[in-house]
C-alpha cells in the first residue's frame, strides 16, 4: 500500500515533469517560429532625394552693398480643417492592429536627436511640435523592434495610402487622417523640412520609425521609414 | 532718448563685428516651429502654430491661430541678443497693472525683429501696422522669401525667436487702458495674446529599432522549444512503463 502510494507520486512527478517540458517546448517553439517568420520588418523602397535641394549653398562671399530689399509677395491665405492643441493620448491603426494604444510625450535628447519611447510597446508624440489635428505636421514615432521581437510600428513599412488611423486627444475629440504615402530615407539623409517643416499648409501626421538593413555594429537600423497622413 | 542709450552699446560693437561677418560661413538653415499659447494675465485663450523656414537670410514662415478675440492680429518674432529668449509669465507685470504689455514681455523675448504681415514691409517698423496683419478670431496664412538679418536668422535657428501674436479683449476696467507702443490706440490691441518660442526640429532620423526582428533571434527560441519538446516526448515510454508497474 505504501510502495504503491509512494509509485503513484513519482509517476505523477514525472508526468507533470513531461507536461512542463512540453508546455514550455510548444510556447517557446510559437515565439520563435514568429520571430524567424516575423523577419525584418517591411520597408517601401528607398525614397530617392529630391533633385532640387532645400538648403542652397552658402555664399562665398559677402556683397558690398545690400540693396534695399523688395517687399516680398503678398501672404497667402490658407484656408484648411484644423483642430486647437489638444495633447493626443492614443493611436489606433487598424491596418497595423494598433487599437487604442496609449501615447507618451516626446522631446528632443541632449544631441538634439529625436528622443524615442523607451516602452517598445508604446509610440510617443514630439510634444515640442503640433498636436495631432492641430495646423502643421504632428509626429508620432514608435519602435520597429525590440532585442526580442517586433515592436509596435513593426507593420508601419507595409501601411498604404489610403489606410486610415485616429489619434484621441485630451480634450475628448478624435483627429481622424488618411495616409498618403510612407517613404523609407537613409538617416544620414533624412529629409528634416519634410517631415518636421511645414510643407503642406495642412494639418498632417507623420509616424516615423525605423527600416533597412540593421547595423548590428552600431545597434541601429540604418533608414527611417516616415508615413504622411492629413487629417479628415 | 532711453533707446538711444540702448544703442549705444550696439554702435560701438557692430563695427568691430562688421570683419567676421564675411569670414563667418554661418549659413542658418533648418525648420523651426512654435507652439503659440495664451499670454497670462491678458484673458486669451486660443492656440496656434508658428513655423518658419530658415534658408541663408531668407525665411518662409507660416502662421495658425485660432479662439482669439475679434479684432486685429499683430504677429512678430522677437528677438534680443539680451532677452531670455522665452515667454513671459505672470510674475512679469512690472507696473501691476494686471496684464502683461508688449513691454513688460520685453525682458522675455526682446524687441520685434521680423513683422509677420500679410503685404508690404516686413520690418520692424510694420509692426504696428494693423491693417497689414490678420484680424478675427482665427487665421492661417503663410508668406515666403522675407529678408531678414543674419543676427536673426541665426538666432531663430538657436532657438532665440519668439512669435509673439498681439490682440486681446479686455471686459473690465482694463479696456480704457492705452497702448504702451502707441497711446492712439488701445491696449487690448497691442497686448500679447499668444506666445511661443521658436525650435528647431529634431536633428536627422530617429532610433526606433533594437534589431530583434531583423537578427537570429527566432532560431535561437526554435531550438530551445524544439530540444524541451524533444525531452518530454522522451519522457513518454518512462511514463508509460511506471504507470504499467
Amino acid at each position: 500500500m505504501d510502495s504503491d502510494r509512494r509509485g503513484r507520486r513519482g509517476n505523477l512527478a514525472v508526468v507533470a515533469a513531461a507536461v512542463v517540458l512540453a508546455v514550455f517546448g510548444v510556447s517557446a517553439v510559437a515565439v520563435g517560429l514568429q520571430q524567424a517568420t516575423a523577419g525584418p520588418p517591411p520597408a517601401p523602397p528607398l525614397t530617392a532625394p529630391s533633385a532640387t535641394p532645400t538648403v542652397s549653398p552658402a555664399p562665398t562671399a559677402a556683397p558690398d552693398v545690400v540693396p534695399a530689399p523688395e517687399p516680398p509677395a503678398a501672404a497667402q491665405d490658407l484656408a484648411t480643417k484644423t483642430m486647437p492643441r489638444s495633447r493626443p493620448v492614443a493611436l489606433t491603426i487598424p491596418a497595423m492592429g494598433i487599437v487604442d494604444s496609449s501615447l507618451v510625450d516626446l522631446g528632443k535628447e541632449s544631441d538634439g536627436t529625436l528622443e524615442v519611447p523607451t516602452d517598445y510597446g508604446q509610440a510617443g508624440w514630439f510634444a515640442p511640435g503640433p498636436a495631432p489635428g492641430q495646423f502643421g505636421p504632428a509626429v508620432i514615432a514608435g519602435h520597429v523592434d525590440s532585442k526580442a521581437g517586433p515592436a509596435i510600428f513593426y507593420r508601419l513599412g507595409e501601411l498604404q495610402p489610403g489606410a486610415t488611423l485616429s489619434v484621441t486627444r485630451e480634450d475628448g475629440s478624435t483627429a481622424e487622417f488618411v495616409v498618403d504615402k510612407v517613404e523609407r530615407y537613409p538617416k544620414d539623409a533624412f529629409p528634416t523640412a519634410a517631415v518636421y517643416g511645414d510643407t503642406t499648409q495642412r494639418s498632417e501626421l507623420r509616424l516615423i520609425t525605423c527600416g533597412g538593413e540593421f547595423d548590428s555594429s552600431t545597434g541601429h537600423y540604418v533608414d527611417n521609414v516616415v508615413a504622411y497622413a492629413h487629417l479628415l | 532718448m532711453r533707446r538711444l542709450t540702448k544703442l549705444a552699446p550696439l554702435a560701438l560693437a557692430l563695427p568691430l563685428a562688421l570683419p567676421f561677418i564675411g569670414v563667418s560661413s554661418a549659413w542658418a538653415a533648418g525648420s523651426t516651429n512654435a507652439n503659440l499659447t495664451p499670454v497670462p494675465l491678458n484673458g486669451s485663450a486660443g492656440s496656434g502654430t508658428a513655423m518658419v523656414q530658415v534658408d541663408g537670410t531668407t525665411i518662409d514662415f507660416t502662421l495658425e491661430a485660432s479662439g482669439l478675440a475679434d479684432g486685429p492680429h499683430a504677429a512678430h518674432i522677437h528677438f534680443g541678443a539680451d532677452a531670455r529668449h522665452e515667454c513671459p509669465t505672470a510674475s512679469e507685470d512690472a507696473d501691476s497693472d494686471n496684464r502683461i504689455s508688449t513691454s513688460d514681455g520685453a525682458p522675455a523675448y526682446g524687441p520685434i525683429v521680423v513683422s509677420l504681415t500679410q503685404t508690404g514691409d516686413t520690418s520692424d517698423a510694420s509692426g504696428l501696422a494693423v491693417e497689414r496683419f490678420a484680424s478675427g478670431t482665427s487665421f492661417q496664412y503663410m508668406r515666403g522669401d522675407v529678408t531678414v538679418d543674419p543676427a536673426v536668422a541665426a538666432a531663430v535657428t538657436e532657438g532665440q525667436g519668439v512669435v509673439v501674436v498681439h490682440g486681446v479683449a479686455y471686459e473690465d476696467e482694463r479696456k480704457d487702458a492705452m497702448s504702451d507702443l502707441d497711446p492712439a490706440l488701445p491696449a487690448s490691441a497691442t497686448d500679447p495674446a499668444l506666445c511661443g518660442i521658436l525650435s528647431a526640429a529634431p536633428a536627422g532620423g530617429a532610433d526606433t529599432g533594437a534589431g530583434g526582428a531583423a537578427g537570429q533571434q527566432g532560431t535561437v527560441m526554435l531550438a530551445l522549444g524544439g530540444a524541451a519538446l524533444i525531452a518530454a516526448a522522451g519522457s513518454a515510454p518512462l511514463i508509460a512503463r511506471r504507470v504499467r508497474g
